[in-house]
């Protein structure tokens, strides 16, 4: 074989980097002022594949850069520097109701990014050049400790270092499972941080789980040799802030620096289970909409528990610096209403500069760490009923993404300015 | 800025971090992990002011050994540090490759990768003080791990072991076609694959041949080349060599000896007080001679560093002063160089090399 002209060169770098962080897609040797798209795909653990395209113009010099120049469609418009990883979505002819979640952290995922000629009909060329890239949940030097003890399930991460470190506990929702990303992503950020699992998915029986599972759990984080015990935080998302508003409200033993609530749910769990809180639900499920493809906005039932006091954790309780992180299209529950509601309560008890809160505009309810591909809507096992659905997530893909990046570097100050420091930060 | 009652929570050591108004000491490195020849900026925050900090770097060869490295700074009036950086007189990447085997290991030691799908995982602490061995107690304030590799994403490696042939493949990611590179290595013979796979991380189908151990003849080298220049992915015509020490030997006998077609070769040549078996300035001048009679000096290029080891490798790497020569484990050959010039030896030929290849093979 041999070569008429010299071959684009596509270069990504860093090639290998930590899920929050930044590349630069490069391309060079093109001929100029031509029309290229540039494609990317994952494989997922689960067998699908992702992909994101954006349709680019070479310039005088035969080059594309995708951090200065724009896309003119795709999957993503416009100067997006990360439009190829955030923008990712099932390939046409995909399942229906996914949602990418990388269930091995202790290994990268592998993106391969394409060069094609041509804007609409690119699928029709074969790739010009691709390169591979390496997105990383995990820093080098991170250590991943199973826990099993005590009835315990977990995984805990431990930044390399003679510490001591802060401490995360990180309570996921109502998905179920042990998803330990967000967890490694902290801990590469500087933190001991342990993701809890707290009932499995489909398992109606594990969700009877009383509070003193996570005091264990918040123990183990607390009496760990490396963890400097009066700097210990949680992290929490829908289910997960029901577990920890009851926790920090109720519970001798928890007494965290700070809290994090995303997508928030205020909901009191009766009786110190969360089966409770389970068996609560199934009496508002006449409130459950459905949209044109059928899928289920449970925001409705949120709204008629808010409207019960008895149902609620009493939040003028807290003792603590708590950031609530909502989207205000959140389709699943009523979030942003549970934020004022838990502003009204705490501003009234006085304990409104513990109060901090950021409403995303066009963002629905799964908050993820920056670059997650945005999850509109996915499948969820009903415990209650017993049975599978597709729930509506809500959210813009392009402002969802924004709220996701911005997001996540609020926490991190959040979390730096209340672990990291020794001013009072209790009342 | 963020305060910290920090005293009550450090291991022993001889100063205690008593202030109230400093973090903890933190050391990150940016990027964590990066392939062997590029660079890595170190950086020190919330050190007392102007105090004496170590930066001990160690990590295990393949083989099990332990390296390391210990490098001196003192914090600025910020309470930070950085290599890489703007800070003065320090030479970025000089805690890699000045890494040497840990005292009480084995010796005449030479670190070089056998497995290059895998890293090398070095541990950087950051000590109270200026120390410098691994007796006596020291104080870790912090510290970070960071990730050197010798191949990038997607690259294939195939073993090739068919009609005598033995060696391993390494093919970029993409449709190609690409360039190819033969690499030959040298006296200590064996298989060394770590050139290669480096190579194929920056577009090149790069073959690395055993010979020695395996065979002394010398029509592998051409076929190897053949190999090379019929693989589906590679265009024929972009195919070079690359060759070190005895390694150059051979690359010259394939185009004057066995009429294979070479579009290009690279040579490392370097003229240096070298003592021991091996004079590389007769080897140098005779490879002149050949190439003259054959009227093909317009391929040379030479690549000269005075006072520069033998040994010229992907940049970074600790040099080696001494090495058990595979080829008599009793023989130990003074390769000679000094550290800081071999490194910047190392650096600027390997720079020198890639921009050699991509204007030959690739345009």
């Amino acid at each position: 074989m041999s070569l008429s002209s010299p071959p684009p060169i596509l270069s990504v770098r860093p090639s290998r980097a930590l899920v929050d962080e930044a590349f630069e897609v490069l391309v060079e040797n093109l001929p100029p002022v031509s029309p290229f798209t540039l494609r990317s795909l994952h494989h997922s653990e689960d067998g699908d594949d992702w992909e994101a395209y954006g349709h680019y113009f070479s310039d005088h010099s035969g080059r594309v850069s995708v951090s200065e120049d724009l896309s003119f469609g795709g999957t993503y418009s416009g100067r997006e520097p990360m439009g190829l990883i955030w923008s990712l979505r099932p390939v046409p002819g995909s399942r229906t109701g996914l949602r990418l979640r990388k269930k091995d952290v202790t290994t990268p995922m592998l993106i391969t990014i394409s060069l094609y000629n041509g804007h609409e009909d690119f699928r029709d060329n074969s790739p010009l050049v691709s390169m591979v890239t390496e997105r990383w949940y995990m820093g080098p030097g991170i250590q991943r400790i199973e826990i099993t003890d005590g009835g315990l399930r977990g995984g805990l991460f431990i930044p390399p270092g003679p510490g001591p470190f802060p401490g995360i506990l990180d309570l996921w929702g109502g998905g179920g499972g042990l998803l330990e990303y967000r967890s490694a992503l902290l801990a590469s950020r500087g933190y001991i941080c342990l993701a809890l699992e707290y009932f499995k998915t489909g398992q109606m029986k594990s969700t009877d789980l009383s509070f003193e599972y996570f005091e264990k759990a918040y123990h183990v984080l607390k009496d760990h040799p490396q963890v400097i015990p009066d700097r210990v935080g949680i992290i929490s998302l829908c289910l997960g802030t029901i577990v920890t508003l009851s926790l920090v409200v109720e519970s001798a033993e928890i007494k965290p620096s700070c809290v994090v609530c995303i997508s928030n749910m205020i909901n009191k769990s009766p009786g110190k289970t969360l089966s409770g809180f389970h068996r609560s639900i199934p009496s508002k499920f006449n409130k459950i909409r459905v949209d044109e493809n059928n899928h289920q906005i449970w925001r409705d039932v949120g709204l008629a528990l808010l409207k019960e006091p008895s149902m609620k954790v009493d939040v003028a309780k807290i003792n603590c610096p708590l950031m609530l992180v909502n989207g205000c299209d959140d389709q699943n529950w009523c979030a942003v209403e549970t934020a004022d509601d838990i502003s009204k309560t705490m501003n009234a008890a006085g304990k409104g500069h513990l109060l901090t809160r950021v409403d995303y505009p066009d963002t629905g309810h799964l908050i993820e760490p920056p670059f997650s591909p945005h999850c509109f809507a996915g499948n969820f096992f009903v415990y209650s009923s017993n049975e599978k659905v597709i729930q509506l997530y809500g959210g813009k893909t392009k402002p969802h993404s924004d709220a996701q990046d911005d997001s996540w570097r609020k926490i991190l100050s959040f979390l730096r300015h209340h672990l990291y420091c020794s001013h009072k930060a209790k009342m | 800025i963020t305060i910290w009652h920090s005293h009550c929570f450090y291991p022993a050591g001889k100063v205690r971090w008593k202030s109230n108004t400093r973090p903890a000491p933190v050391l990150t490195a940016a990027p964590v992990r990066a392939l062997v020849d590029e660079q890595v900026s170190i950086r020190g925050h919330f050190l007392p002011l102007h105090c004496p900090v170590t930066l001990h770097a160690r990590m295990h060869s393949d083989e099990g050994d332990l390296w390391e490295s210990f490098a001196h700074y003192n914090a600025d009036e910020r309470g930070t540090f950085s290599l890489g950086g703007s800070y003065l007189g320090c030479e970025p990447m000089g805690l890699f490759w000045s890494m040497q085997p840990a005292p009480g290991g084995r010796e005449g030691l030479r670190l070089r990768k056998k497995s290059v799908e895998s890293p090398y995982t070095v541990h950087v602490s950051l000590l109270e003080g200026h120390v410098s061995t691994s007796e006596g107690q020291w104080s870790e304030l912090a510290a970070v791990t960071v990730e050197r590799w010798y191949i990038a994403p997607g690259v294939k490696r195939i073993e090739i072991n068919q009609n005598g042939l033995v060696g391993t493949l390494f093919i970029p990611p993409g449709p190609g076609p690409f360039p190819a590179m033969l690499d030959l290595w040298g006296m200590g013979g064996g298989l060394q694959e770590y050139r290669s796979s480096l190579l194929a991380s920056k577009g090149y189908v790069s073959f690395s041949l055993a010979y020695f151990g395996w065979s002394l003849l010398v029509f592998l080298p051409q076929a190897a080349f053949l190999l090379l220049q019929d693989h589906p992915q590679v265009v024929s015509d972009r195919v070079g060599i690359i060759g070190l020490s005895f390694g150059c030997y051979l690359t010259l006998r394939i185009p004057t000896k066995t009429g294979v077609k070479v579009r290009h070769e690279a040579y490392f040549i370097n003229l240096s007080n070298v003592f021991g078996t091996f004079n590389s300035w007769f080897l140098d001048h005779q490879i002149e001679e050949r190439l003259r009679s054959a009227g093909k000096s317009h391929l040379l290029t030479r690549l000269s560093y005075p006072g520069a080891g033998h040994l010229i490798e992907p940049p970074y790497s600790p040099s080696a002063r001494t090495s058990i020569s595979d080829v008599s484990a009793a023989v130990i050959t003074m390769w000679g160089g000094h550290p800081a010039l071999h490194a910047a030896a190392q650096e600027d030929a390997w720079k020198k090399i890639l921009d050699y290849l991509e204007k030959n093979l690739r345009s």
